[in-house]
């Protein structure tokens, strides 16, 4: 026992490090099948505890599939999924249904997805998915998870209404009931458990080389054991948008001043160890920006929501020149590009303003947040505001002149800028930060529609292995819609607990 | 081990408070709570089981103070959201370590985005 694990230990050594993470398979091929390599044996390996993860193994549960282990590198249960804004798109919604939108259907929802992707999204596994959006949002209700009251609304590049959110507005809502509900019938989950590799014997995923005891960041904690499946790994470990050098390798045009709305956690090993052991990997390079990022608070956090008044009813300036720079209403890309042209001599972001008036939201919950998590802030005057951010007074003072000219003419000969929602500008003003931050990969490991992960060699599933949730690719193609990832985790569960059971 | 959870006991209620209390040196270069020094009495087995180099789990800390639900924060907190210890994103599917430390300062895990909302513990 205790000379095995040195000898693992020594395997994995030597595979850290960089970004070609994995590579024990040859010490696991030095013991194909043999029982005794095993530290332990389970029905099921869930890697991973978001979304994806939990809807998985308490699916497999439900299916009867035997044990099922879910193994979660973090502290907490529910890596991204956790912190998410808790949008999630189901067409055919009871609250939809009762606000009159009697003519949605999965097929519309996949047509504004195909619009999104471009051409690159894949229809038979979009689909399947909102197919089984009502069976998503049932088990959600079961497992005990409250949405808004009344709440159904149509968010960007939805055709409909057709997007319910939790009560208080994250995805932790929904985890957590399934996290307890996994519990109940169990699931059992571990935590500080690094997956550092997979173990492949000829066409077969047998099981996971794990770091148990494993604590983030530090790749030296923790020992190796090794973990057997008899009937699936469902690889569900989540995007990589907080991999610096992996974004950077596939993606040269992501800028490292770019902060990340992910949880820590979100870094892309699983991925490259499930490459490594044949897996095929598509549309790395598609990572979603927001343009809506603060640099002020860590995460996604208000700033979204503070700028859905910002860019409407005011204006946003560059703290160097005072003046404006862009069509705030502009779309992502062309706003991001414009921002990150605001940069001091040496290059550090010198982050734009964004600031609107005070007094047409004193109470709006999105202001109050703001304010009081010091994020945004509120200013007296224009001369209070271009002393605290350093903004050239006279040219600001110009600019809001200008401005508000051109509110009372209702065009933007500057920008072009759409003028039906912007407001003349009087102080006193709400104003906050603003710098791009990386969201969403919509590229991972290539599966067929029932989440059967494929060998890059053959084209076939690779046996045993599976993936669901943000570690996949090529469904969304360029654009993931904004509460489609929520529907996708959440029903890929049904769909691979269900081959799964087929195949065993 | 009994003797042990009722001298922590007590300790605790003579403070009336379940936390950790501040970093003082315990030994050498070793840093630990004020409120667990009875415990170093007994050396690290208590929270080491088998070795000092072996990582610490939550059972070190759930045996004296029960589950995360349980735990009350005697803290002052900014806005009754800040409560940790019923977050809307983990609630019971956090570690206790995700938060605390005994021999260093360590911040919340919620901190990492809600910047404003605590100190570091
Ligand atoms: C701030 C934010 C807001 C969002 N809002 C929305 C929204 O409102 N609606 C919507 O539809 N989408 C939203 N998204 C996107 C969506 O939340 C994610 O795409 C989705 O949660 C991904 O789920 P997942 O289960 O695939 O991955 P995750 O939830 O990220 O879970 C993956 C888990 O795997 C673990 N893991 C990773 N590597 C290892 C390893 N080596 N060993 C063991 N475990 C490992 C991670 O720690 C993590 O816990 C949002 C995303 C963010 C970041």
């Amino acid at each position: 026992m205790q000379s095995r694990r040195k000898f693992l230990k020594l395997g994995a050594g030597a595979a850290i490090g960089g970004l070609a993470v994995a590579s024990l398979p040859k010490t696991a091929a030095a013991h194909p099948s043999d029982e005794t390599a095993w530290d332990e044996t389970v029905d099921v390996i869930v890697i991973g505890s978001g979304f994806a993860g939990l809807s998985a193994a308490l699916n497999a549960k439900r299916k009867k599939l035997g044990s099922i282990l879910v193994l979660e590198k973090m502290q907490v249960i529910g890596g991204n999924s956790a912190i998410n804004g808790g949008w999630f798109a189901v067409p055919k919604n009871p609250i939809q249904l009762s606000q009159g939108i009697l003519d949605d259907s999965p097929e519309e929802l996949v047509n504004d997805q195909m619009i999104a992707g471009r051409g690159m999204a894949n229809k038979e596994i979009l689909t399947k998915v909102a197919n089984r959006a009502l069976d998503a949002y049932q088990m959600c209700i079961d497992a005990g998870v409250e949405f808004r009251k009344d709440f159904n609304i149509q968010v960007g590049g939805h055709n409909k209404a057709r997007a319910i959110r939790t009560k208080h507005g994250t995805g932790g809502d929904i985890t957590t009931k399934l996290y307890e509900a996994g519990r109940r019938e169990g699931v059992e989950y571990r935590l500080q458990h690094y997956i550092e590799d997979f173990v492949r014997v000829g066409d077969k995923i047998e099981g996971v080389v794990v770091r148990r005891g494993y604590r983030f960041p530090d790749q030296g904690t923790g020992e190796l054991v090794r973990i057997k499946a008899n009937k699936a790994v469902i690889c569900a470990s989540g995007g990589f948008a907080r991999d610096m050098k992996l974004r950077a390798v596939v993606d040269p045009s992501l800028d490292p001043t770019l902060d990340c709305t992910n949880h820590l956690g979100a870094t892309g090993e699983v991925m490259l160890s499930a490459a490594a052991n044949g897996a095929l990997p598509i549309h790395l390079n598609m990572i979603q920006t927001g343009h809506w990022g603060s640099p002020d608070e860590g995460g996604f956090g208000w700033s979204n929501a503070l700028l859905s008044i910002g860019w409407h009813e005011g204006i946003s300036v560059s703290v160097l020149s005072g003046k404006r720079y862009m069509d705030e209403r502009t779309d992502r890309l062309t706003a991001s590009t414009a921002i990150m042209n605001n940069r001091y001599s040496d290059g550090s972001p010198a982050y734009p303003l964004v600031f609107f008036n005070y007094n047409d939201h004193p109470d709006d919950d999105r202001v109050v947040r703001a304010l009081r998590d010091e994020m945004a802030w509120k200013v007296d005057s224009l001369e209070q505001l271009a002393s605290k951010f350093n903004v050239p007074l006279d040219a600001l003072k110009k600019t809001v002149k200008e401005y508000n000219e051109h509110v009372a003419q209702g065009t933007d000969p500057d920008f072009g800028r759409k003028m039906d929602t912007a407001k003349v500008l009087k102080a006193p003003f709400v104003v906050s930060r603003i710098w791009p931050k990386v969201h969403y990969c919509m590229g991972g490991l290539k599966t067929d529609a029932d989440g059967r992960v494929l060998d890059a060699r053959t084209m076939s599933p690779i046996k045993n292995f599976y993936a669901a949730g943000e570690v996949t690719g090529g469904v969304h193609g360029q654009t993931r819609l904004s509460s489609c990832s929520c529907l996708e985790t959440l029903t890929m569960g049904f769909i691979i607990s269900e081959a799964i059971k087929a195949n065993a | 081990m009994k003797k042990l959870i009722m001298s922590l006991a007590l300790a605790l209620a003579m403070v009336v408070t379940a936390q950790a209390g501040d970093l003082v040196t315990i030994k050498g270069n070793t840093e630990g709570r004020s409120y667990h020094k009875s415990l170093y009495e007994e050396g690290c087995n208590y929270c080491h089981p088998g070795s000092p180099k072996k990582q610490v789990t939550d059972a070190a800390c759930v045996d004296c103070h029960g589950q995360i639900n349980d735990i009350e924060i005697t803290k002052h907190l900014k806005m009754p959201e800040a409560n940790p210890h019923k977050s809307v994103h983990y609630n019971q599917g956090a570690s206790c370590l995700a938060c605390h430390a005994e021999h260093t300062r360590k911040a919340p895990v919620c901190s990492e985005c809600h910047r404003t909302w605590f100190d570091k513990m």
